[in-house]
Parts: structure tokens; sequence; C-alpha cells
């Protein structure tokens, strides 16, 4: 330990306590990030010694990482510098829970599993099924504005979000919204944080909307030769009067994987996938519509079994992570789209993909034009770069965006992660100014570097 | 009074027909739903984002405030120029630009009114899901600025929620465009601080919407009780079932016998409150929901609930609720609007409160509520006349926001913080929360050119209300 560090580390712990001031190897290699390792790891048990280490970190220019279970870590551009990671795994209390009232105040180191055993006992639930599954936490899913196949029927943290509490590098803790579910007093601060990746402030307490969870969930799937099939598939369902609560279309390779059958190799069919949920009533009239539109596009329907589809559902939010465990090297794009091109642009993607001769699987909620397209690699090969290149591309010919949302640290330096910033990024800097001036938060990982 | 070339400059800009300045023309424009204020010096209606560029570079030029008006039905004083200078108007953008159902989108101007673009897409089965209950005049740039509500935000949200992208034109005449027309655009959500910013940091010059698909099903039950305390009660109770009504209303007695008088649509006039119950979705469960929901307010002592059995009728007892402001007027010279938020739990204790107050104060207030997401609207009846009975409005309506506050709620649910409320915000927010406000609006608005005197408290304003007499009279 440098001299500088353990000064530092000295005045932390009389911040927070000795003991949650922790640089042993092992605690600060766990929250590495793109291959860097921060010099200690601080874990405040309150918002107010968060606000006064962010105050501190400003203070001496020390880069500052927000985090809890570091399901997110490797998000973003490659980082400039990082000191001291800020683990909010101590802050992790709920406060004003009334299941009535469908809302709740928690801390942002509470973890999503926790949280949904918590309030699932009254029947309640917060609709998310972000990456990191169940070891997210909440804050990290705020941050990161992090959706999976739910965001169908439910929308995304956006939607729920009622109010924040964020401490700020100036040691301050601010106020945002509001723990009611209608609140239009001031500027709506939150939105700037959600999906900020920590770039702003840190987060020290969510207040939430809850849902009370259906009575019943089941998955349907469709076997769709063709992407053509796909696209009637998902016009057919967005048309229904029915809401589907999940959506998915599951190339033939990610079917394959999702339902672990065989080697990724093989060719057979694509699926859409559909959850439904309510009474016995509502899902058997669910049946019968899907049953019909299925049959007019020639794209036989099967009910999965409850076991099966929970274990392949956990899968495809937590893609990233998954495939990990198969394919080391794996590279997942997420292309954001108007709904109706996301075929086209698969079509697209599949192309580019077999030409350079790199097995791929797509994971996509179609009725959200949400597209994972993962590279399924075991170890980098050339031609990855141009690749990514031209599926970027692709996506934004077609009105949308192409974010790199996992890939090996190496590939980093070489492409940027969330592709070209719009008109409004002088706007975004001076958002980066106002909440961080010193330039301390997770420094170049976000959007153009912010 | 500007001088003659500051307004031909302006005509320049939009033609010759598209500025007022003559102090008779003037005179609507002091006004927005809730108060008259001043008038502004001049009102402008460009017909293209380029003009509006081209009016706030002039303002800039000569220094002056820029406030942005859709239809003035705004009930904070957002769209009244309070420091005079020059009103966008955005009648003549009132243009749907595209209408886009496969991918769920519309792209308008923000003049186009809010049920006009429900209007355009009804027969495809979409609409435009905030229904404001001035939804036939209110403008969407409107929505946009005051991230307004309606009956029906309780299951679909409010404004926000169904706003994909904007075109802003910001004080220095930079155009940007935030958000996309796709989830998930990699940034800062610059469309989320724009929308409820009440024309601080911008002017809006177009709005990507998200459009809904229409359900299948829907019932109406009015519910109807001889005790208010019961109805409250009920609402908590339909939400610890697990239901979530697309609509949840409350109006009292006093209100109601004042609605159907207004309107006749069918309210019992002998009861001391009804809740208007709406379920939406799939025909099961809408059927399901409905029988459940009426079980719950016989349970908890509805005297009688009714289902709307028609289209007709069901839009009768809408058309009361949602003109019950206008009823009012035919029964108080002067009535003022509340717009408080509350858990929906501390339903039943609120109205005690709100009956302590009307007897402190020896003032009659309506109840009219979205029940269903705690959002009160107390209507404080006076008249406007008299100076001291004004006074003691404020005070009331102080104490019932301050209530507000002290349950857990807020002092604006959907009408925004604009001109009325301002002195109210350090109740909710401290001062590093306001200070943060600010520095957010400094970084786009440095000079406060652009709606000045809305929604932050600036020091020399802290704790003081001012009572002016007047139509709405009371700021």
């Amino acid at each position: 330990m440098t001299l500088a560090v353990e000064s530092w580390r000295m005045e932390l712990a009389s911040l927070v306590g000795e003991s949650r001031v922790v640089t042993e190897p092992e605690a600060r290699a766990a929250l590495a990030a793109d291959g860097k390792v921060p010099n200690c790891v601080v874990y405040p048990p309150t918002a107010e010694q968060v606000a006064a280490v962010l105050r501190y970190a400003a203070e001496h220019d020390l880069a500052v990482i927000p985090c809890r279970n570091g399901t997110k870590l490797s998000t973003g551009n490659p980082l400039r510098r990082y000191d001291l990671a800020l683990s909010l795994k101590e802050l992790n209390q709920i406060w004003h829970y009334e299941p009535a009232d469908l809302t709740i105040s928690v801390e942002p180191g509470m973890k999503l599993g926790d949280f949904q055993h918590f309030v699932g006992r009254d029947g309640l639930w917060l609709p998310l099924d972000p990456c990191g599954g169940a070891r997210a936490s909440i804050g990290g899913i705020i941050a990161a504005n992090a959706a999976g196949p739910l965001r169908q029927g439910f929308g995304g943290p956006r939607d729920m979000l009622l109010g924040l509490k964020i401490a700020t590098t100036d040691g301050k803790i601010v106020k945002t919204g509001g723990r009611v579910v209608k609140n239009v007093a001031g500027y709506d601060l939150g939105k700037l944080l959600i999906g900020s990746y920590g770039t702003l402030g840190v987060i020290v307490e969510a207040s939430l909307k809850l849902y009370p969870r259906p009575a019943e969930r089941v998955t349907f799937t469709m076997r769709a030769g063709t992407l053509a099939t796909v696209r009637d598939l998902r016009r057919s369902i967005l048309r229904s009067p029915f809401d589907a609560l999940r959506l998915a279309m599951l190339d033939s390779t990610a079917t394959r994987l999702v339902r672990g059958t065989a080697q990724a190799d093989e060719r057979g069919d694509a699926e859409v996938w559909v959850e439904v949920g309510g009474s016995r009533r509502v899902i058997a009239r669910c049946e019968r519509d899907l049953g019909q539109l299925s049959r007019a596009a020639g794209a036989p329907l099967e009910r999965l079994e409850a076991g099966e589809a929970v274990a392949a559902w956990d899968h495809i939010s937590d893609l990233s992570a998954w495939l990990q465990g198969v394919y080391r090297d794996v590279i997942v794009l997420k292309a954001a789209l108007p709904i109706a091109t996301g075929e086209e642009f698969l079509g697209h993607a599949q192309q580019q993909a077999e030409a350079e001769r790199i097995p791929v699987a797509s994971f996509a909620q179609v009725g959200a034009g949400i597209i994972h397209f993962c590279l399924l690699q075991e170890k980098l090969t050339a031609g990855l770069e141009g690749l990514i290149s031209r599926t970027r591309k692709a996506a934004v010919d077609l009105g949308g965006t192409l974010v790199i949302e996992h890939c090996p640290t190496q590939l980093k330096g070489r492409l940027d992660v969330w592709g070209a910033a719009g008109d409004d990024f002088e706007a975004m800097r001076k958002m980066k100014s106002a909440w961080d001036p010193k330039g301390i938060l997770v420094p170049g990982r976000f959007v153009g570097g912010l | 009074m500007k001088s003659t070339g500051f307004f031909r400059e302006l005509a320049r800009i939009v033609g010759e027909d598209g500025v007022l300045w003559r102090p008779e023309d003037l005179m609507l424009y002091e006004y927005d739903a809730l108060s008259s204020v001043r008038q502004p010096d001049a009102v402008v209606f460009p017909r293209t984002t380029e003009q509006v560029v081209q009016i706030v570079k002039l303002a800039k030029r000569h220094n002056q405030p820029v406030v942005a008006r859709g239809a003035g039905t705004g009930l904070s004083g957002g769209s009244v120029a309070a420091e005079g200078g020059i009103v966008v108007g955005f009648s003549r953008m009132k243009q749907i630009l595209e209408i886009d159902l496969e991918n769920q989108r519309a792209r308008v101007q923000p003049g186009v009114v809010n049920l006009d673009l429900t209007l355009a897409v009804t027969d495809d089965g979409y609409y435009f899901a905030p229904d404001p209950s001035s939804q036939k005049a209110c403008t969407i740039g409107g929505n946009v600025a005051e991230n307004s509500g309606g009956p029906h935000t309780l299951a679909y949200g409010v404004t926000t929620n169904h706003v994909l992208a904007l075109e802003v034109v910001l004080p220095d005449g930079e155009v940007i465009h935030t958000g996309a027309g796709h989830w998930d655009r990699p940034g800062y959500d610059l469309t989320g601080l724009f929308v409820g910013s009440e024309g601080t940091l911008g002017i809006v010059t177009e709005v990507t919407v998200r459009l809904s698909r229409k359900p299948e099903a829907v019932k109406t039950l009015l519910a109807i009780y001889d005790q208010i305390v019961a109805a409250t009660r009920t609402v908590a109770a339909i939400t610890a079932r697990g239901i979530t009504p697309a609509a949840l209303e409350m109006m009292d007695g006093f209100t109601l016998r004042a609605v159907e008088e207004a309107t006749h649509a069918g309210y019992p006039m002998d009861c001391a409150a009804v809740l208007l119950i709406e379920m939406e979705g799939l025909k099961e469960a809408v059927e399901e929901h409905a029988d459940e929901v009426e079980a719950v307010c016989r349970e908890n002592q509805a005297r009688e609930v009714r289902r709307a059995k028609s289209a007709e009728e069901r839009d009768l007892l809408w058309k009361g609720r949602k003109n019950a402001f206008g009823a009012i007027g035919r029964i108080s010279p002067s009535y003022y609007v509340q717009d408080g938020v509350i858990p929906r739990t501390r339903l039943p204790e609120m109205l005690e409160f709100i009956g302590s107050i009307e007897k402190k104060y020896g003032l009659r207030i309506g109840n009219i509520f979205h029940a269903g997401d705690g959002n009160l609207h107390p209507l404080i009846m006076y008249d406007s006349r008299h100076s001291e009975q004004s006074a003691r409005v404020l005070e009331a309506a102080k104490e019932i926001m301050g209530r507000c506050v002290e349950m857990g709620g807020s002092i604006t649910g959907e009408h925004g913080v604009g001109r009325e409320k301002i002195n109210l915000m350090p109740l909710i927010f401290s001062d590093d929360d306001l200070e943060m406000m600010r520095r957010i609006k400094s970084f786009f608005n440095p000079l406060g050119r652009l709606n000045p005197g809305k929604l932050l408290p600036t020091g020399k304003m802290c704790g003081e209300l001012r009572v002016q007499a007047g139509a709405g009279g009371v700021l």
C-alpha cells in the first residue's frame, strides 16, 4: 500500500469506521472492473456516510464506483481511473412500506431476490427481471435502467420509480420526487439518474411502485420457421386484446441453448415465447387466442411446463452471465429499435455473422424492439470489430441504437461501447458537470466518455 | 410597453397576422385556468421550429422573457407571463406529423389538442393514454410541460410515461433532440427531465408519443355511499385485493349535486359520496374484477352499486366527472382547486381533516378526488370580491397542503407548481434539493428568461403569498 493510499484509508476509516474500509486483495479483486482493481473498498452503513465518502473523494480527486454485487461492473467504456469501490452492501433497509398503498421505499443495497421475497408475502412484486436476476441490487437496477423481458407487460424501472434520495459529490443528500404514486413537484431529477450508471450521484434510497402479482403465469411457445413468421406472430400478438407479460423471440440456436437440448450449431426453428398471467379463466382465454393466431401463422403452439419456463426465463433475463458460463468470450450486443424493424435488423445481423462464420444466438424482446445479438465466442477471433460495426450500422440505419452490453475488456478500447452521441450530448455533458463537477464518479464509462 | 420596432421584428419572423401586441388583444393571455397575472408584451404564433428559434434569439437580443403557451387550460399559472415579455402561442403548430401504428407511436407538434390525437387513431384501435379533464382543449405541448395526469393515470401513468422523444429549442436558440423513437437510448434521460419542467428549461417544438392499444372491454361502476368515510375506505380495500382499476374517482355529495344539476348524468342526489370505478382490459379479467370490486364496495357499506349499461351511460358518468369544476362555477362565484397527493390509505383521515378546515375557516369545500392514486382536488368555494375571504382561502389551502406533506404526500399531483405553489416548494424540498434544481436550471436557462417566476422559489419570495382580487383571484 502506498503512503497516499494509507493516508486516505485512515481518513475514510474515520468517516465510516475502521472495519468498513477494506484493502484486502480478495475484496478489492472481487470488485475489479475492466482489469482495474480499486485501492480500497468502503462500506458506508448510512446515507449520510455515503455522502461524506463522496465529499472526501471529490476533495481528494479519487475516482469512485458505486456498486453492490458487481453484476454490472463490466458495463460501458473502459474506466479512466478507479480508486475507490463504494459498496452499498450495508444500505439494505426497507422504509415506508404500506402494502395497500402499493408503494415502498428501499435502500439501494437490497438484492432484488430479497426484495421480491419481502413484498411477495403480501401478494405484491416489482415486475422486473433484469440482468443479474435475483442478485441484482435495487440501486444497480435503477442506475442501469435494467429491464428484462417483463418490460413487455410493465415497462421498466423508469415507469416504477416514484422518488430518489441521491448522495452527491458535494457531500449532500438530494431528494427528488416522493413516495406517492403521483407527483409533479419540481424537476424530475430522478429520470436523470435512471440509466446513468452511477456517473451523476449515488442512489441512497428509492421509492417504488409495487404491483399485484398475477395469480398464475403460463408460458406458451410457438415454432416459427422464418423471420417472416416471427413478424406475423409479433404483429398479431401486439394487436390481440390480451396483454403479454413477456414476449420474446429466440432464434434456433437460442432456443436450443435455453431448452438445453443439443449443441448450438445444429439447425432448427426459431421460437416465439409468450408469457401471460391472471386467473385460470383469463389464461384459458389467452390460450384460445394464441391458438388461433399461431394456426393462422402456421406456427405450432406448445404450453411450457412451469418449471422449465421459470428456468428458461431466468436464463433469458440474465443473458450475459449465463452465456459466459458456456462461451467464455461471448459478446452480447443490444440493439434498441423501433418495434417494427426488429426482424429486418435480425436478418441483416444474421447475414453479416454468417459471412464472418461467427456463430450467433439472438434473443429478442420483439414487442419492445430490444434485441440481444450474441456472438458465441470461446476466444476472440478476427473480423469481430468489422462485424460489430456493420451490425451497429444496420441498427442505426433502421432508426435505432446498438450498445455492446458485454464483451471481453481487450475489445473495449477499440470500439465505443455506446455508439455515437446525438445533438443533445452537450446538454448531457452539462448535466454531468452539474452533478459531478470534478468528474470523480465512474470516470470515462458512460456515453461519450462521460 | 415595447417599441414598435420590436413588434415589427417579431412580425418579420411570423408574419403580420402572427403577432398580437395591442392591450385589448393581449387581455386573454393574462389568464390561465387558475387566475390572471399580467399581460405579456406580445403574443406570437410561430408555424415552424425555425420560427421559434428566431423568436427565442430575438428575445435574447432584447433580453425579454419567453413563455410557451398551449391552450391556457393550466391550473397553476404555468403559461402566464409573470414578468411580461413574449408569449409563444402554439395554436398554429398543431399538425400531427406522423402516425406510426406498427411502432405504436406518433409524432406531433406541441399545439395538437390531446383528444384530437386520440380521435385520429381511435378507428385503428389506439389512443393516447394521458387524459386530463381538459383534454378537449389542452395541448400535448402543455401536457409535456406540466407532466399532466388525468383519471386514467391510475393504471397507465402520467404524461412522462408516454413520451418517447422531444425536439427542444434552448434559450440560446440551439435545437436539440432528446430520447428516441424506441426504448433504451443510451445517455441521460433528458426527455424525462424536460417533461414537467414547466417551460423553464427549453421550449418543446415536437413530441414523439407512445400510443396505446384500446382495451377490449370496459366496465364502469358507480358505487353510492351514505357515509363519505366508507367510500374512502373502499379505495385502499380495492388495491389491497390486488386489483388496479383503470380509474377510481371519488366525489362527495355536495359536489355531486352541483354536477348533477349541471350535467344530468344520472348521479343520485341524496348520497354522501360516490366512487366512479372503471375496469379495462380483457373481457374475462374485467368481468372478474368488476364482480370483486362490487363485492368490496358492498363490504364497505356501499348503499348501491350500479353498472353503466351502455357506452352512452358511461360517457355521461364521465362527462359529469370531467365537467365537475365547471359545475362548481355555477354555484360559487370563485373557487380554488387544490392538487394535493397523499398515500391512498390515508384518505379517510384526510377527509376528516378537510372537514375540520371547512369549520375552522368558515368555507365550503367540495371534495373531488382521483382517489385511486390519492390525488385530491378539494375545491374551496369563495367570493373573490371579498379580499378577506381570499386570504382565508389561501390559509385553508396552505393547511391542507401542509397536511398532505405531513402524510408523506406532495403539493401537486398533476397541475404543476407554476406560480401558484412556488412558495410551497420548501414544504417538501430542502434547501439542498432546491439548490440542485436551481443548478440544473442554470445550465439550461442561465439568465432565467424562460418562463421566469415559475416552479422554483427565489430567495425573495419565500414565505409570502400574495392575494390579488380578480377572476380566479388568489394569486
